[in-house]
């Protein structure tokens, strides 16, 4: 092993102690934070593992009305602009895959909008949200609506391929047997793209979960999860805060963990915030 | 982008499901076009507006000193973020295509700070980069000093924004390079040895240059992203500390209950996302058309 070689290995074992570090190190810190009382979490210097246990905050996320309304709203949120972006994203997706110019439309768009920085979107929008009446409403259907508009893009790129594979034939003959476009749309080409549907669901349900920007403008009250851990980090209730963040990972770690390398392609190309 | 796949041997094309199809592409573009796009344009009228049209809520942009360090630090802030996530996420993607030190549970880990939502990431950097932070414990275990990580204006803090920035989208930069990596034949590394070309040789005249479109889209990418900087600067140091233009159009609005100018500031940054996303994707189809010519 000659030092060039050698130094290389000392460079990749030093990415991978800092990859795993700075994965795990954070996390662990989270946790621990989590489940000891706050006059613990502020003593210095700081204490690395707990030396009191309680379950208090966790209760507190499921007591405090306002922290279970904002779970609640936030699953409300997620699954409603996850059904309209993926129902919408299908319509999409279908008609780019079948024709050139549904293409360059679709395609035209999607790059448009992604150029959109969120608070150049998010004041004017408010203000039109609240002349229609459903601005910072306790449902979060102003927000829902905004959430399916922004990932529409990334339900229409997943399902893209699966239209795509769907050999024209069996069109044709359902074609021939008398279905109509839409019948065909309905009973063919859904049924056999399921599987990249429930993959376009977990993701935009994700992207809502996760979006920060839109929620802290349009919900200024009745909050969504984010903004809420938002408030709660920056004015120092920090077991709630942990405790509200652990619980806020659970979707998206279980996806990234379960489906893993399978998700390669589609996290990159619908990543955007 | 180009997607490929198109069948135009279709043969039962006709006017019923032609019109379906245009009923399909409609509804979703007005959708998006209706809820993202027609606000903004709303958002720029109004920005012109000031007790009837004017140019005053620029002018009074101009005037503010706050203005022009949001401006700066929104250059600054996306630049150093989108190094420092290229030169990581370069380096994680050759290590992990490497054959020989491939590792689902490095690749899981490295994967994982993006698979956190943004506002997890941000709550847990605020935790570790407070003055009584576990990095300054960390710090003073090790009989350091401690530093002031997030102090408002100092050059540190606008280094902090940088970093965590960075953490929480290095993996995006990593997949989208590995994707590139696998790309390369694997018979351009044998001929390279086969010349003799050593480790760094191979990597600076094979490697690099076969991945140029991956790195060209994924700077491009990340880019236009790295300009909307908006929560990290929010949590970790608030509106006023290292200020960018969307924390700053945020404050406009919400604390000093400025609308108008609030637009005007998000305005001036849609227009810096516009030329340089534009301007970057002119270069990258000038990019691989010299590429084909020369294949």
């Amino acid at each position: 092993m000659n030092i060039r070689s050698r130094a290389l290995a000392a460079a990749r074992f030093a990415l991978s102690a800092f990859v795993i570090v700075a994965a795990v190190l954070p996390l662990y810190l989270l946790a621990k934070q989590s489940v000891t009382p706050e006059l613990e979490t502020f003593a210095w210097p700081p204490h690395w593992t707990p030396h009191h246990l309680t379950l208090a905050h966790f209760i507190s996320v499921f007591e405090v009305n306002e922290l279970r309304s904002a779970v609640l709203r936030s699953l409300g949120v997620a699954a409603v602009s996850a059904a309209i972006a993926t129902l919408l994203g299908a319509m999409l997706a279908h008609a780019m895959a079948r024709s050139s110019i549904a293409q360059r439309i679709g395609l035209s768009t999607v790059s448009g909008i992604r150029l959109l920085p969120m608070i150049a979107v998010a004041i004017p929008l408010g203000i039109i949200l609240a002349t229609v009446g459903i601005y910072d409403s306790p449902s979060g259907i102003g927000l829902a609506i905004v959430h399916a508009a922004i990932a529409i893009p990334t339900a229409a790129l997943t399902l893209y391929a699966a239209f795509a594979a769907i050999p024209l034939e069996i069109e044709e003959a359902a074609w021939i047997d008398g279905a109509s476009p839409i019948r065909i749309f309905l009973t063919i080409d859904l049924p056999m793209a399921r599987a990249s549907i429930a993959t376009a669901l977990i993701l935009c349900f994700i992207l809502s979960w996760d979006e920060f920007g839109f929620a802290l403008l349009v919900q200024q009250t009745n909050r969504t999860l984010p903004p809420l851990l938002y408030y709660y980090t920056v004015f120092g209730n920090v077991g709630p805060a942990s405790a509200l963040a652990l619980l806020m990972m659970i979707p998206a770690v279980c996806v990234v963990v379960a489906l893993g390398p399978a998700l390669r392609g589609t996290l990159t190309a619908g990543s955007s915030r | 982008m180009r997607l490929c796949g198109i069948r135009s041997r279709f043969t039962t094309v006709n006017a019923a499901s032609k019109r379906l199809r245009t009923v399909f592409v409609v509804v979703p573009c007005i959708f998006m076009i209706a809820m993202l796009l027609l606000p903004a344009l709303n958002g720029l009228l109004l920005s012109f507006d000031h007790h009837g049209p004017s140019l005053a809520n620029y002018r009074i942009l101009f005037d503010d000193s706050m203005f022009w360090r949001a401006l700066g630090n929104n250059l600054l802030v996306p630049f150093g973020s989108v190094i420092v996530e290229f030169v990581l996420g370069l380096a994680l993607a050759l290590m992990l295509t490497a054959r020989r030190s491939r590792s689902a549970l490095i690749e899981t880990a490295a994967i994982l700070p993006f698979a956190i939502p943004e506002i997890v990431i941000l709550t847990l950097a605020r935790y570790i980069f407070l003055p009584r932070g576990y990095l300054n414990g960390a710090l003073a275990m090790a009989g350091m000093h401690a530093l002031p990580w997030l102090s408002p204006r100092s050059p540190l803090a606008t280094f902090t924004v940088i970093l965590v920035d960075a953490w929480h989208v290095t993996p995006v930069v990593m997949l989208m390079l590995m994707a590139g990596l696998q790309t390369i034949p694997d018979e351009l590394y044998e001929a390279a040895r086969l010349d003799g070309a050593g480790t760094f040789a191979t990597f600076w005249f094979v490697t690099i240059p076969m991945l140029m479109p991956a790195i060209v889209g994924a700077l491009i990418l990340r880019g236009i992203d790295a300009l909307r900087i908006f929560s990290t600067v929010l949590v970790l140091t608030g509106p006023e500390g290292v200020p960018v233009l969307s924390t700053y159009s945020y404050s406009l609005w919400d604390d000093a209950q400025k609308p108008h100018e609030a637009m005007a500031a998000s305005m001036i940054l849609a227009l810096m996302v516009t030329m340089i996303g534009v301007g970057g994707l002119l270069a990258a189809r000038r990019f691989s058309r010299d590429d084909g010519a020369r294949a």
